[in-house]
């Protein structure tokens, strides 16, 4: 009796709290920053840190084993006069504009196709999702060796099939090393397009298709109209998520062609990465930075569409 | 009208089969090779599994002491990433959604921040940083840089997932006489357990395909992680491909094998985390 008692009255007063706000000492507020606190000790040790040092090595001229001075802007300066960081920047874009179309179109499309009636979308489902599954390491090397001029297979269908006369040499060629890197990163990448296209197709309501139907709209116009503007939160949000992974995409362009043959396919993370094997810690820094205006676009741009979500 | 439906499956099952061996041949390609040995590869270039086919690369695989290693290396460094994700993932991903704290919103933003930000940008410092803690070629360094990107994606995930759930449920639990703390265990970590499950496979193998870092931070042979142990084995510019086909077979089967068991988790999980995320 008086157990229950004190219990109401506990729970009153637990009510009450849990309503009064903003206070720093606030229970609530105590466990709220309890709560946070390993995420975000590990985000100051293994972000915030790392990237101020970065900002900070990039101002100096740091190699491995020397002190470091301060520079200034030199790094910065030594760069955007330097053609192959210029290449590097150009490539970065041509690939990453080019990869994301094709991811677009082909995850579009084949959204569509699995949006269709048909049996057992579950197995085709799963079997676009293949080289998503597929680690990327793995991918890559296997596209290596199906675009070798020897023994790789897509130069045997071709010759078999009569289209060449000569091997090609996909990746050691100028002309076809950065068509041929891209083609296999929208391969890698386009079934998460896909699968979230889908997704966002199905959830569209079917009562609108219906009503539209009724109204005399043809099947493009029921596109156009209905599932464009259904799937479009999906497509924004895939779009940046999507395009910040291939801004990254080092193992796509090392794996196959390391950015050559000689600067071809050398984008910005690969030019980075050499930079640092070469031990010029406070350039390579700055190239690696140079990331970051992109990188704060497409976050402000993520960020200002979840909030009017 | 049945015309034009006929012709249209038609067409329809015809281009999902295109789809299908666009998908599917690299995957059949990698199978088929990881049975030729090297010198046949070059005298019979073949699109058919050769006559010729071995054992002798998978047999090579299972034999190497440095290949047994670095899958080791990577379930140890890949499932303490994933573990610590997932509980520093949940605690943050409650706190953002249930409690109402001074600094929230702005923590929730630094989690999107650091989970929009491309690895490449920081695997220079990493590598100095790690060199000066005396933490490189070490498993644990390794996982400590792995939290770097396993701790957002795990709580970006995970707050889609905590979102979806009525706020009104943990307020019930908490009427009913629960704290806080039983609330979240008893109440919410039970109805979020399928994201869990997601958010686990998700992250594991996003660790597991991660190259730049382990190349970069574990170079030494006793701490490689299996992409950096298949790396090296070519020489300079030899790729013994038979091999390396076995050895990325053995690396990326069941790793698919997970993601297919899973694939109703992992879709789901996805989708939470870029729509309602």
């Amino acid at each position: 009796m008086s157990v229950t008692g004190m219990e109401k009255a506990t729970k009153a007063k637990r009510v009450k709290k849990s309503r009064r706000r903003g206070g720093i000492f606030d229970p609530t507020s105590i466990l709220g920053y309890c709560m946070m606190l390993p995420a975000m000790a590990v985000l100051l040790m293994f972000f915030a840190y790392p990237l101020g040092f970065e900002i900070w090595s990039s101002l100096t001229n740091m190699t491995l084993g020397n002190d470091a001075k301060f520079i200034g802007l030199e790094n910065y300066r030594y760069l955007f006069s330097d053609p192959e960081f210029l290449t590097a920047a150009k490539n970065s874009f041509i690939y990453v504009t080019i990869v994301q179309m094709g991811k677009f179109v082909l995850g579009l499309g084949i959204a569509i196709l699995l949006h269709q009636k048909m049996v057992a979308r579950g197995f085709w489902r799963a079997v676009v999702l293949v080289p998503y599954a597929m680690p990327g390491f793995v991918a890559f090397l296997i596209w290596k060796l199906i675009y070798n001029p020897d023994i790789g297979s897509l130069n045997i269908i071709l010759t078999k099939l009569g289209l060449i006369d000569a091997p090609i040499s996909f990746l050691g060629d100028r002309d076809w090393a950065m068509p041929s890197v891209i083609f296999s990163t929208i391969w890698r990448g386009f079934p998460f397009w896909a699968i979230m296209f889908l997704a966002a197709l199905q959830a569209v309501p079917k009562e609108l298709y219906e009503a539209a139907a009724v109204d005399g709209a043809n099947a493009w116009q029921r596109f156009k109209n209905i599932s464009l503007p259904g799937i479009r939160p999906v497509v924004l949000v895939v779009f940046l998520i999507s395009t910040i992974n291939t801004i990254n995409s080092f193992e796509a362009i090392w794996l196959t062609t390391a950015g050559g043959p000689s600067d071809a396919t050398v984008i910005l993370p690969i030019f980075a990465y050499k930079g640092l094997t070469t031990f010029q810690i406070g350039q390579s820094a700055a190239a690696a930075l140079s990331l970051v205006p992109i990188a704060i676009i497409f976050t402000f741009f993520i960020l200002r569409r979840m909030k009017k979500d | 009208m049945a015309r034009t439906n006929v012709k249209f499956s038609i067409f329809k099952y015809t281009m999902l089969l295109l789809v299908a061996i666009f998908v599917l041949y690299p995957v059949y390609y990698m199978i088929t090779l990881s049975f030729r040995n090297q010198g046949s590869l070059w005298s019979n270039p073949t699109l058919l599994p050769a006559s010729d086919s071995t054992l002798e690369n998978f047999k090579a695989a299972f034999a190497s002491v440095e290949f047994r290693k670095s899958i080791y290396n990577s379930l140890v460094v890949c499932s303490s990433a994933t573990i610590l994700a997932i509980v520093f993932g949940v605690m943050a991903a409650y706190a953002l959604t249930v409690l109402n704290f001074k600094g929230r919103d702005t923590m929730g933003r630094v989690i999107i921040i650091a989970f929009l930000t491309p690895g490449a940008l920081l695997f220079i410092p990493f590598a100095v940083i790690m060199a000066n803690l005396s933490l490189s070629n070490s498993l644990r360094g390794l996982v400590l840089v792995y939290l770097s990107f396993t701790v957002p994606l795990s709580t970006y995930l995970l707050l889609g997932f905590f979102k979806s759930l009525p706020p009104e449920l943990e307020q019930a639990a908490r009427i009913d006489g629960a704290n806080r703390l039983q609330a979240l265990w008893y109440v919410l970590v039970p109805l979020v357990a399928p994201g869990l499950i997601s958010v686990a496979i998700i992250t594991f193998t996003g660790a597991y395909n991660e190259l730049l870092y382990s190349l970069v931070i574990n170079v030494s042979p006793e701490v490689r992680t299996v992409p950096v142990a298949i790396l090296n084995l070519s020489v300079a510019d030899e790729v013994p491909w038979g091999r390396t086909m076995a050895y990325s077979s053995i690396a990326a089967i069941p790793i698919m094998a997970i993601y297919f068991l899973g694939q109703r988790f992992v879709v789901e999980g996805l989708q939470t985390g870029s729509v309602k995320g």
